[in-house]
């Protein structure tokens, strides 16, 4: 009887979305001369069937990417190029966007080509051999040879999320993409692409006909919406629990990182984005991360730390929306150091985390980080665009618009607030470790053994910076053995 | 997050201009601007645009990684990049720190051969404090020679970094094997050896510095919610007492190439081989329609909508990428083609496919509609660029450091604009003549 009102249920809800219409997120801005576009689709890698994992970033790159029934693909190409822009897809776990901006000029035969790429993709073998192909070169080579940082991130996230809905990387991996056949994509669009699975995103100088347009066109998908994945649980470290991959490498790329069950809209989100932008402000040199290990060590590049998903760091300044998830992890990010350096840097790291939930922030730095957030969120979503984006996100979190809140939240929370927060979700005792390093089971021995790893400079140093050296070297981590692993870069993501 | 795209307006990355479809005196540039020459030497570009509370203030030093003429001393624009964020004696790193985090500013700078430029996204209320920072470093930036050997550490980190990318390999060997003579020869991160060697430099640092951080070496660009007058006064206020004293870098010239070249390096990882095919180009030159022909044949021939592309990357690909690079530089510099080819034993016949593109444009118009598409996608791709004063700002300091002029934007749309499908003919044979080339494959293990 349960069973049944359920069905019944989905059945009006379907009904309702189809009466009522495919949701909008708008954002007009008439002094705009471009319009954006992100047509969000509630589908992302977590929806990846087991053993085709990387099919839903497959099937978005068909739509996106690819043939229509109108045209061929390199006809599309010819027809975007002399309007100087394209539209794209973004696959993240939990969302997908079709997105794309265009001059008012050529607003018309725009649309119509975005339309047709989502409503009639052709699905030819040959674009899918060209996407499929293209994939299993990146994963094969570029994710594992070509950039450590990204190796390092992939293999932490891979492991904080194992055996979840989160747990492999949006691609997919060699073998399971392999494994997926031009019918796996056109069943999972006519699963996924539905009416009912669907939010059209619009910005810029656009009228409300176009609204109206868009919304009849894409009501021609099928109804309906596939089944909600859960929400990930991964199983939270217990102790240090540490994968290193072993390469032939100059330097050595660290990331750690453990679950957090903080999201945007709550409070203690807001309190916590005031610790982390001192303890570790992206790609910025008030990051007292950076200035510990980079400024006054000089041992890499830059050292940063993150309360939520931050995709490719190294592209953006700001965060980029649209890859919003149910399910958040705390991470910091040391960017390469010297080989002989890892382990100091790591204690580093691990020290100044802990030092900030034992002293919490001191109020000259909860005043300084709170005036500069304040103003430095202005710069994160300049344009129509980006705004539009962050639009999204806040839709699929439920929350009133999140900068905003943001700025609000910077003047009201205090002190005590964001400490306690600190006290409340961070912790040092259970991290998840990811090293791309040479010689891995040496610095495995050394993890074990945690006996002191001194630092060495090729020039003079400060008594106190020498000092404090000291305590770090000695920092103790209490690795186990048997939480270390040791994995050949060519093992890696070969499940 | 994975994210692909089709299609997109390639050539105004690189051109950071776009040309008018109209009458070639039309003027592309959709802003009105104010250039002032200070007494100084050091050149002021103000424009305002609707941008509420935001302004984009850049300092465009006209020296970049060509300007490290000195053998062992490679490396060093970029190397000042980092120093200029250690500070002066009135506002020594730390302060100035805490003063750009109390104004909340998207702070930040890169290098690369033609410039070096710093670049700051503010509050218009904190205009006038920054004027002061700014001009402060530019005049007075001092630091000891411990701060310097620790800045040294985290550039050798960023170069150790770079050796893992199959892709900084091709670009570090193709200048090399490409350059005998002028400083092009190196990245801008410098050459290991160098990087290396910095820490034993601070004396020689010192004078890179007066020698080159002098005003009437540097653009100052400031765009956004701002008004000309009082901006123009607070400039004069702040570095009109800058001192002159540039001493121009001795770049060694070029001697023509005479014959291709080729070099082939490994990679220490795993790759697809990646293929550099490059030819020698000119010096920019805003009203040059040969070189603006040239730097538009790239797309032409080897862009998304190119036959070669649709052949090798669309129909039997056999390429994972296929793209030109064809950007003005300040001397005579490389207009490449990169390529990453699926299988190894494919690479002659693909390296081979790109001669013959060579040879037909050679031999062969351009349609006339292709080049009109051209037009329309580099004036779309500038247009839909100029949303934010950041974006403005940005897109305009490449032509800046190359030619420290804004009417060089404008004079080069208008040559752009004139390219017929002849000059793009004329352009393949002169350009990329066979004597001209240097190509480069890097493989891995």
């Amino acid at each position: 009887m349960i069973a049944r009102l359920l069905v019944a249920c989905a059945c009006v809800f379907s009904w309702s979305q189809l009466s009522w219409g495919i949701g909008t997120v708008e954002l007009p801005v008439p002094s705009d001369p471009t319009v954006s576009f992100k047509i969000w689709f509630k589908v992302g890698s977590q929806d990846d069937p087991a053993g085709k994992e990387g099919l839903a970033a497959l099937t978005a790159a068909m739509v996106s990417d690819a043939s229509t029934l109108q045209n061929s693909y390199d006809k599309i190409l010819e027809k975007l190029y002399p309007m100087a822009t394209g539209y794209g897809a973004s696959v993240d776990k939990e969302m997908t966007v079709i997105s794309g901006r265009v001059h008012r000029d050529h607003l018309n035969a725009y649309v119509k080509l975005l339309s047709e790429a989502i409503l009639q993709p052709a699905f030819t073998a040959e674009d899918f051999q060209r996407h499929q192909t293209n994939v299993l070169n990146y994963l094969d080579k570029t994710l594992r040879y070509s950039n450590d940082e990204a190796l390092g991130k992939e293999m932490l996230y891979d492991a904080i999320f194992a055996n979840t809905p989160y747990g492999h990387p949006e691609d997919g991996l060699p073998a399971s993409v392999r494994s997926i056949t031009l019918d796996d994509v056109k069943s999972f669009y006519r699963t996924h692409y539905t009416a009912g699975n669907v939010v059209i995103g619009i910005g810029g100088g656009y009228d409300s006909a176009l609204v109206g347009r868009l919304k009849s066109e894409l009501n021609a998908l099928p109804a309906g919406a596939p089944a909600p994945v859960a929400k990930p649980a991964p199983r939270p470290p217990e102790g240090i629990e540490a994968v290193l991959v072993d390469k032939e490498t100059q330097s050595t790329a660290i990331s750690i990182g453990f679950p957090i069950s903080v999201l945007r809209g709550d409070r203690d989100f807001y309190a916590l984005w005031i610790a982390n932008s001192w303890l570790g402000e992206h790609r910025n040199s008030s990051s007292h991360l950076y200035n510990v290990i980079r400024e006054v060590r000089g041992m890499n590049y830059g050292d940063y730390s993150y309360i939520e998903y931050y995709p490719n760091g190294w592209a953006h300044q700001f965060p980029p929306p649209n890859a919003p998830r149910r399910q958040q992890f705390f991470e910091i990010w040391i960017r390469p150091v010297q080989n002989d350096g890892a382990q100091f840097a790591l204690r580093a790291a691990i020290r100044e985390l802990q030092r900030l939930i034992d002293k919490g922030m001191s109020p000259e730095d909860f005043t300084l980080t709170r005036k500069f957030l304040k103003k430095y969120v202005r710069h994160y979503a300049p344009t129509t665009d980006l705004r539009l984006g962050y639009k999204l996100d806040d839709a699929f979190y439920g929350i009133p618009d999140h900068l905003q809140t943001a700025e609000k939240m910077f003047d009201e929370l205090t002190l005590e607030d964001v400490n306690r927060a600190v006290r409340k979700h961070l912790q040092t005792a259970n991290l998840t470790i990811a090293i791309v390093t040479k010689n891995a089971q040496a610095l495995r021995q050394a993890l074990i053994s945690d006996a002191p790893s001194p630092m060495t400079y090729t020039m003079p140093k400060p008594p106190e910076v020498l000092e404090e050296d000291k305590t770090i070297a000695a920092y103790p981590l209490k690795v186990l053995p048997e939480k270390v692993v040791v994995v050949p870069v060519d093992s890696t993501f070969m499940r | 997050m994975k994210q692909r795209w089709v299609a997109f307006a390639l050539i105004a990355l690189y051109l950071g201009i776009g040309v008018a479809a109209g009458a070639a005196t039309e003027k592309i540039f959709p802003y009105t601007y104010h250039q002032t020459v200070l007494e100084n030497g050091l050149t002021v570009i103000l424009i305002p645009m609707e941008s509420p509370g935001i302004v984009a203030y850049y300092s465009v030093v006209r020296t970049g990684s060509r300007d490290e003429y000195e053998p062992g001393h490679s490396g060093f624009a970029h190397f000042f990049e980092h120093m200029m964020f250690r500070g002066t004696k009135s506002y020594p790193g730390p302060v100035y720190d805490k003063l750009m985090t109390e104004m909340g500013a998207d702070a930040n700078a890169f290098t690369s051969s033609d410039i070096t430029c710093y670049h700051l996204k503010i509050a218009t209320d904190d205009l006038e404090k920054v004027m002061e920072l700014e001009s402060d470093r530019f005049r007075n930036l001092s630091y000891a020679e411990d701060a310097f050997k620790t800045e040294a550490g985290a550039v050798h980190g960023e170069y150790l970094k770079s050796l893992s990318s199959p892709g900084f390999v091709l670009h570090e060997n193709l200048l090399n094997t490409a350059f005998d003579q002028h400083t092009y020869k190196h990245t801008t991160i410098g050459f290991g050896r160098d990087v290396e060697a910095m820490p034993t430099m601070y004396e020689y640092s010192k004078s890179f510095f007066n020698r080159y951080y002098r005003p009437e070496n540097v653009v100052l660009l400031i765009v956004g919610d701002i008004k000309p007058e009082p901006t123009l006064a607070l400039v004069r206020k702040y570095y009109s007492d800058w001192q002159k004293g540039y001493v121009p870098p001795q770049v060694p010239k070029e001697p023509e190439q005479t014959a291709a070249r080729r070099a082939d390096a490994d990679f220490q990882g795993r790759t697809l081989p990646i293929m550099a095919v490059a030819y020698k180009s000119l010096g920019f030159d805003p009203d040059n329609t040969s070189l603006a022909a040239c730097l538009l044949l790239g797309d032409l021939a080897f862009g998304e909508t190119s036959d070669i592309y649709k052949k090798l990357v669309i129909e039997e690909q056999r390429v994972q990428f296929l793209s030109p690079s064809f950007g003005p530089s300040r001397d005579p510099g490389l207009v490449t083609v990169y390529t990453m080819v699926k299988d190894t034993a494919d690479v002659a016949a693909i390296e081979k496919e790109i001669y013959q593109t060579i040879e037909y444009y050679q031999a062969n118009r351009v349609d006339e509609a292709r080049l009109k598409d051209l037009k329309s996608n580099v004036r779309y791709g500038f247009l839909m660029g100029l949303d934010t004063p950041g974006n403005v700002a940005g897109g305009l300091t490449s032509l800046l450091a190359i030619s420290g002029n804004m009417d060089v934007v404008d004079r080069f749309y208008a040559t752009l604009n004139q390219v017929t499908t002849q000059d793009i003919m004329d352009a393949a044979k002169t350009f990329l003549a066979k004597e001209k080339r240097t190509v480069v494959l890097v493989k891995g293990r």
